[in-house]
């Protein structure tokens, strides 16, 4: 009674934190993807674009575009409209506007492995085995499992106008030109400098040298230092970290919804799933 | 001010609505549809089924299969595990076992629109073609559940062919309840011979649950304070859109949600649908993306 007596002033004066249930304004622009699927790399890319003046680091990040879940209901009342946020949320009917982003579930698995030996929500010894039966069982996140969270937003979204779907994949083989489709998803005027400049800003390198120099901000602070936050920054890492077993009880799983979006599966007479019927017709949609 | 407090006080002592916020337990099993679906239909005929010496109606619906949009967290809380709880909200993680009734969609927008009528949520003279437009393009403010679509979609996509979720249409209900209760009763791991479930069936028929609430409707959460003259419980039929539906509202459903109806069995009545569609679709991003 005390404590909710307490959370609901808090609530009163807007000091909680909303997360789901924010107040959603029309203008809203949501850059969305499951966690370690490149959303802050891309957040960094598209506040370079929008800020060009002032170059993006760990922290001013969060006033540029804000991540949903960091702030509270005062602070977000507060954001400059329209507001472009970061979150991780499976779908949302309130999200208008929306840039999703999706990774390869065999590399998210692994670049999460190591996020949360980071974050020592893991024993160093913890077996990758073990962390991939979790991850498909959606038990490593609050925001759904993969195909929970990539398919919630594909089957409702997918031929809408205003969403946007890009591939980790293809943004790191061509930065620019999937920089070029986001600034037109905004509406923003992108010259060819200013999206070379974002890009620039925004190289592995140069991300991991902000980490080091903004070591501070909210983003990595608190966690171990010797595990960095921007990692491989590559595709395909899998292939080397994960371990048979682990590959073929994710393209079990996932393998209708992985072989759609483009990636290729190592066993694919391995793929039973009942359910793919369902999402595959979603997902063509009606023409096929 | 006043009303900051009000509100204070409300979260304090545990009166606001659950909904979206509910406090989601293990154990908890959940009855999920789109409004206007047959959820409340199904309610019933599971509690009649789970509580056999104990009539069931709209005074203690509430307590047997809690509605967690109508009630209160605290509410929600205080009723003792393993809870049954009613719902219609678009896809959650958090929700560990779920029957899903699903509807015609044509049927649902035709039950919404006087449902909407009843709620004064429209004006009474307004045109069911535009309101089938609303219902289709997520335009219905009173409806914080999504499109139907998109309740339909993200359930489907995220939960179907698993063994903690049970997908079941209206219309088969409606054609053979007792066998589609059976399945329901398997869901929920209960023994229901065959004169169980005809009682439970008979509890709960259509002719049943609008004498229930006709006596009961006044004071029942979902149907106190809304209009009277335009009934709760509708036609309870499959089909009723074919008579009300006007062409242009036909056409206007299928060509966004064909596919989806399609899969589920539902037959499209236009074929301009289909080709429209199919152009939609082409010009789609995804579709250029991945060949």
């Amino acid at each position: 009674m005390m404590q909710r007596l307490i959370r609901g002033m808090r609530r009163a004066l807007g000091l909680h934190h909303p997360g789901r249930n924010l107040e959603v304004w029309t203008d809203d622009v949501f850059i969305v993807s499951y966690p370690k699927s490149g959303n802050t790399w891309t957040r960094f890319l598209i506040a370079n674009l929008l800020h060009p003046k002032e170059p993006v680091n760990f922290g001013n990040i969060d006033r540029l575009i804000p991540e949903l879940a960091g702030l509270t209901k005062r602070q977000l009342e507060r954001v400059p409209r329209p507001r472009i946020m970061k979150s991780h949320e499976y779908f949302d009917a309130r999200f208008r506007k929306v840039i999703y982003i999706v990774r390869d579930p065999r590399d998210v698995v692994v670049s999460q492995f190591h996020f949360f030996r980071k974050r020592r929500r893991i024993a160093d010894d913890y077996s990758i085995e073990q962390f991939v039966s979790r991850f498909v069982a959606g038990a490593t996140s609050d925001y759904g499992s993969w195909s929970d969270n990539v398919a919630s937003w594909l089957a409702t979204r997918q031929n809408s106008p205003s969403f946007l779907l890009l591939r980790y994949e293809d943004m790191l083989a061509r930065t620019g030109e999937e920089l070029t489709r986001v600034a037109s998803f905004l509406g923003v005027r992108a010259t060819p400098d200013l999206l070379a400049q974002a890009v620039e800003r925004c190289s592995a390198d140069q991300m991991r040298k902000l980490e080091g120099t903004n070591a501070t901000a909210m983003v990595v602070k608190d966690m171990r230092q010797d595990i960095p936050f921007v990692r491989a920054a590559k595709s395909g890492g899998w292939r080397t970290e994960l371990p048979e077993p682990a590959i073929a009880e994710l393209e079990a799983r996932w393998g209708h919804l992985m072989t759609y979006l483009g990636y290729e599966l190592l066993s694919p007479a391995r793929t039973t799933n009942s359910d793919s019927r369902f999402v595959e017709t979603i997902l063509n949609g009606p023409s096929r | 001010m006043i009303y900051g407090i009000r509100r204070v006080l409300k979260y304090a002592l545990g009166r606001d609505i659950a909904g979206r916020t509910l406090a989601v337990r293990p154990d908890d099993t959940f009855i999920v549809s789109y409004p206007r679906s047959g959820n409340t239909w199904t309610r019933f005929l599971v509690a009649n089924l789970l509580h056999p010496g104990e009539q069931v109606t709209f005074a203690n619906i509430e307590r047997l299969i809690p509605d967690a949009e109508a009630q209160s967290s605290r509410y929600m809380k205080r009723i003792p595990g393993p809870r049954l709880i009613k719902s219609h909200q678009y896809f959650d993680h958090r929700y560990p076992k779920v029957l899903y009734i699903v509807r015609d969609p044509r049927d649902v927008g035709a039950s919404y629109y006087n449902f909407s009528r009843k709620y004064r949520h429209i004006e009474d003279n307004c045109p069911l073609e535009r309101y089938i437009g609303d219902f289709v393009h997520g335009r219905l403010s009173s409806s914080p559940w999504g499109t139907w679509a998109e309740n339909v979609g993200t359930w489907m996509a995220a939960r179907n062919g698993r063994p903690t979720f049970l997908l079941v249409r209206y219309e088969d209900l409606i054609a053979d309840t007792p066998a589609e209760l059976e399945k329901v009763a398997r869901f929920f791991g209960v023994d229901a011979s065959p004169g169980r479930l005809r009682q439970a069936v008979e509890n709960s028929s259509a002719d049943q649950l609008r004498e229930l609430e006709k006596r009961e409707g006044g004071e029942w959460v979902t149907t106190k304070n809304k209009r009277s003259d335009i009934p709760f419980i509708g036609s309870a039929m499959a089909g009723k859109w074919k008579s009300v539906l006007p062409e242009s509202a036909v056409v206007e459903i299928e060509s966004a949600w064909g596919h989806i109806m399609t899969q589920l069995g539902y037959q499209l009545a236009t074929r301009t649908a289909e080709s429209e569609r199919t152009q939609l679709a082409d010009t789609a991003v995804i579709g250029k993306q991945v060949e």
